[in-house]
């Protein structure tokens, strides 16, 4: 059996576990709550925007009337030969399964995919889902600039030699610090560009939304082609397990957080009427031209969403998993204090008897 | 809403980014820097609905006195008595990096001039260049309406 000494100093290192997870509890809290404010603020800007995609819409021709075409490229739906997916997920571990679950359900997606003879390419989002990829092959692009026979003018091509069936397209290892909108903007007009010379056939994204502590899931959404604006089309999803919901409750009791959907603001509620008034609107240009230049936009602010989702998911999973483990610390030191205890009385004991035992062969 | 009931004749004005509601005021006349250029909308303007391109909105009169801002890219909905702004990028005029859009003003004439064939490259080139060129005018306070 350990002796005392032994004990105490196991007691003392396993008190100072406790102390940093709760600090980790208590940082991962605020920053939670931040995160979930940023959603929240960010929402009246995606809402008006989609509201004023679909009062274009209905002023709109989608189709062109002499041929039956459609007349924006996002729109169009083509088989889908080349499969892109967003991966998103954290750039820390410490998280409980927030980061394996991203990781298990973008590989059962892109096992549906290849079992279907697509290629699929995928853009990981956050250092961990870059992690999940190191082994698979970068994409490889030929830059190709050649001068017309005038030589006034070059022409410019980029050119993808696919040689895997699956390969890594882009890597984004920062996003997740800031998640600047200027940068999602950039990476969406990657995106669409791709999806617009037909590289890829349709876009869809792997992340974790978040409603609020108890309501998660991991998602597989599809972004491009769009079939309905303002609707987000769900094809696979992972809900908490009722002991999740549990665990991520009493966390979040604990660090202060609230477990409720947050109200809507009043900003968010006026945002839902922008641009639906019952009128003629004038429009200062074409609808047409409005509605192919808001397009982009519109994916930009869903994949924006997706990431600022994610973020707090992120938090609130690191939130509960430190709760877990402060628990369990604490019930470690209490189970060592306990044994401690009982050796140290032990020895005491023993050494009465010694003592008696010794008197009584006076 | 106190808006519907509204005849005080000032516009209730709201400035939307991707990050926030970044201005709740009313006022008496906003300037709008549309794409095909400057309009002002007064109480009681006609429903629009028009595409911003960069410049500066300016809010006249109205409770929190004069405001400027600038805007890189955007969407109005003027309705009688409420104008909404979205914005994509929206910053203070004391805010502006001139440096930095000195910057982007030679990157974008660089892509204009490395665009080659490609139309879109041109257009992207274009806009970089008029977003700089509106920021540094903006940080200035140079701007004509």
């Amino acid at each position: 059996m350990a002796n005392v000494l032994d004990l105490r100093r196991r007691i003392r290192s396993v008190k100072n576990t406790r102390q940093i997870t709760k600090a980790m509890k208590m940082v991962s809290a605020a920053k939670l709550r931040r995160a979930q404010d940023r959603a929240m603020q960010a929402r009246p800007y995606a809402q008006m925007l989609t509201n004023v995609l679909e009062s274009l819409v209905r002023r709109t021709d989608l189709f062109d009337s002499a041929t039956g075409d459609i007349m924006h490229p996002l729109l169009v739906e083509r088989e889908e030969k080349n499969v892109l997916v967003l991966v998103v997920a954290g750039d820390k571990g410490f998280a409980g399964g927030f980061n394996s679950n991203i990781g298990k359900a973008a590989q059962r997606f892109i096992d549906e995919r290849r079992a279907l003879g697509q290629n699929v390419d995928l853009e990981p989002t956050g250092k961990k889902a870059i992690g999940f990829y190191k082994r698979i092959l970068t994409a490889n692009y030929e830059h190709k600039e050649e001068l017309y026979d005038n030589e006034l003018s070059k022409h410019i091509e980029d050119i993808r030699h696919r040689v895997e069936p699956i390969e890594v397209v882009a890597q984004h290892p920062t996003m997740l610090l800031k998640a600047d909108f200027d940068e999602v903007t950039d990476m969406a007009n990657s995106i669409i560009k791709r999806y617009e010379r037909t590289e890829i056939d349709s876009v869809y994204i792997v992340f974790n939304e978040f409603k609020s502590v108890i309501q998660q899931r991991v998602v597989v959404e599809k972004l491009l082609p769009i079939r309905k604006l303002g609707s987000h089309e769900i094809t696979a999803l992972e809900e908490m397990t009722e002991e999740q919901r549990e665990a991520a409750a009493k966390a979040a009791q604990s660090a202060g957080v609230s477990i409720n959907v947050p109200e809507e603001s009043v900003a968010e509620q006026e945002a839902k009427k922008f641009g639906t008034a019952e009128v003629d609107y004038i429009f200062d240009q074409a609808p047409e031209r409005l509605f192919s230049n808001l397009m982009p936009r519109y994916v930009t602010t869903q994949i924006f969403h997706a990431l600022l989702e994610s973020i707090a998911a992120e938090h609130a999973a690191r939130m509960t998993a430190t709760d877990a483990a402060t628990k369990n610390a604490g019930e470690l030191i209490d189970k060592l204090s306990l044994t401690m205890n009982r050796v140290r009385q032990a020895a005491i004991t023993k050494e009465i008897i010694e003592i008696v035992s010794g008197a009584a062969a006076l | 809403m106190a808006e519907t009931g509204n005849n005080s004749g000032l516009l209730t004005v709201r400035l939307v980014t991707p990050d926030r509601v970044l201005v709740d005021a009313t006022a008496e006349a906003v300037e709008l820097p549309s794409m095909s250029g400057y309009l002002e909308a007064l109480y009681g303007h006609a429903p629009l609905l028009a595409e911003l391109g960069a410049g500066e909105v300016r809010l006249h009169g109205g409770t929190s006195g004069d405001q400027t801002f600038f805007v890189a890219w955007g969407f109005v909905e003027v309705l009688p008595e409420r104008v909404t702004i979205l914005a994509e990028t929206a910053l203070h005029p004391n805010e502006i990096d001139k440096a930095e859009a000195q910057q982007e003003l030679q990157a974008g004439d660089k892509m204009w001039h490395e665009a080659g064939d490609d139309g879109a490259k041109y257009d992207e080139a274009n806009a970089i260049m008029r977003e700089a060129a509106e920021k540094i005018a903006s940080a200035e306070g140079k701007t004509a309406a």
